[in-house]
């Protein structure tokens, strides 16, 4: 078997791979794109929090505490969406070797905890004037405090990994499986209203359409953008800062060799 | 009045998260870049 | 094969079989896992007197009487299944109400009554304004009637 051709068309992909894996065209977009995702994404997630606060109408049953709704959901979203979004990553990571994945699995871990952490303060807020308790071990809650603990060991392993180097700035291999295996917890989450007799109540928004009065939801809908495009230029910060420090890093290196 | 209590507790709490990691990651970008440049500057 | 392609096999039938493992033994936590059992579930399986558990599913309209002394009250709890008869003294949560959602906690006494020495409220998945009360809702076609 002809050795060098073979070798030629490795090469030939790899270029073709990482041209839109390239960290200088991957920054071009980047960088403008970073500034409208926040201030948009701020701006939509104020207006949508302040639609909520002031000008729906009270619950019926839980009278002004449903105003938690608007918060509590895209915070739930999030923390699940980030998962997902390690889990792509250390795919791509893993399969196609493509640099920036392992750089974006980094930059979502930060983000992502923090609205899983959210996400269970403000159920527990919610949860003390409707159900009449700050805590219960039940499907939901339990489920949603794993993936916590699943970001945080996730983050402990990605710096751990940076630390020594490993991936250019992005996370070793060992995290992305880490990553990836954490992912059967996403279904889970989402399902155990449904499989178990549970305290959180079911679905309210499915494929069937929204058990959430018109009246109530609308500002949801902006909030839940708002929140997203925030999450995201958070993560294009922290990928951005990832890509500069390797920068640094590899310059340091050339100065120290001489 | 009481159950306000509870809301604004919450949104307290969303929006001083989002404002510190808002915080935090903008001030490790910018630190980064910065030193990238002057890095790359130098002779 | 090219070591990409035998990667990306690798990865999907890891992932695979891990959510198909995930799946089982999320089906096998299924009583486990219960947070509370529904009064179709005490008919059908049994729980002895004494024994320390949860009790869910609505109060039954009409059957809410609270006694004199202002802290004990009795009610019916239903799944629709079957129906339990249950008490309890203390302080309920606000949201505690005839045809609305709860999970008590306590034990069966031995003439089947359940003995709560804690109340939880369970609402469901609906939201609406107060001006909609009064409107009937049905969980199958997710549709808003006025019952007048």
């Amino acid at each position: 078997m002809p050795y060098w051709p073979c070798r030629a068309r490795a090469a030939k992909d790899a270029a073709l791979m990482h041209r839109f894996a390239n960290p200088a065209r991957f920054l071009k977009i980047a960088r403008p794109l970073t500034g409208w995702l926040f201030w948009s994404g701020l701006v939509l997630l104020l207006a949508g929090c302040a639609c909520g606060l002031f000008l729906t109408p009270a619950d019926y049953l839980q009278g002004q505490t449903v105003r938690i709704l608007y918060i509590h959901v895209p915070t739930a979203w999030l923390g699940m969406a980030g998962w997902t979004g390690i889990a792509v990553s250390a795919l791509m990571q893993l399969v196609w070797r493509h640099p920036l994945a392992a750089v974006a699995g980094r930059a979502i871990a930060a983000p992502g905890a923090l609205f899983t952490a959210i996400c269970l303060a403000t159920g527990s807020i919610w949860g003390r004037p409707t159900w009449g308790t700050w805590w219960e071990w039940d499907g939901r809650m339990t489920s949603m405090l794993v993936l916590l603990f699943l970001y945080l060991g996730y983050i402990a392993l990605a710096n751990a990994s940076a630390r020594q180097g490993a991936g250019q700035g992005g996370v070793s291999n060992v995290t992305a499986i880490f990553g990836l295996v954490g992912a059967i917890n996403i279904p889970i989450i989402n399902r155990s209203v449904v499989w178990w007799n549970s305290l959180h109540q079911g679905p309210s928004i499915t494929l069937r359409g929204s058990s959430i009065d018109m009246a109530l939801l609308w500002p949801l809908g902006l909030t839940l953008l708002g929140f997203s495009l925030w999450f995201g230029a958070i993560v294009l910060m922290r990928m951005r800062a990832i890509l500069a420090q390797n920068k640094v890093e590899a310059r340091m290196q050339r100065l120290a060799r001489g | 009045m009481h159950q306000w209590t509870f809301v604004i507790a919450a949104y307290a709490v969303t929006l001083l998260g989002t404002a510190a990691v808002s915080l935090i990651s903008w001030r490790s970008m910018h630190r980064a870049e910065a030193q990238a440049e002057t890095l790359a500057n130098r002779p | 094969m090219k070591a990409k392609h035998q990667r990306l096999i690798l990865a999907l039938v890891a992932l695979a079989a891990l959510i198909g493992a995930g799946l089982l033994a999320a089906s096998a936590l299924k009583d486990e896992a219960a947070y509370f059992y529904a009064p179709g579930d005490v008919k059908a399986k049994g729980v002895e007197p004494g024994k320390a558990i949860r009790l869910g599913g609505m109060v039954v309209k009409g059957s809410l009487k609270r006694a004199a002394d202002g802290v004990t009250m009795s009610f019916d709890v239903t799944d629709g299944k079957a129906t339990v008869p249950a008490t309890f003294s203390g302080i309920a949560p606000d949201l505690f109400k005839e045809g609305s959602g709860v999970v008590a906690e306590g034990s069966f006494d031995t003439k089947g009554t359940f003995i709560a020495t804690n109340l939880l409220a369970k609402h469901d998945e609906r939201y609406m304004p107060r001006e909609l009360e009064g409107m009937s809702y049905n969980e199958t076609t997710r549709e808003l009637k006025v019952e007048k």
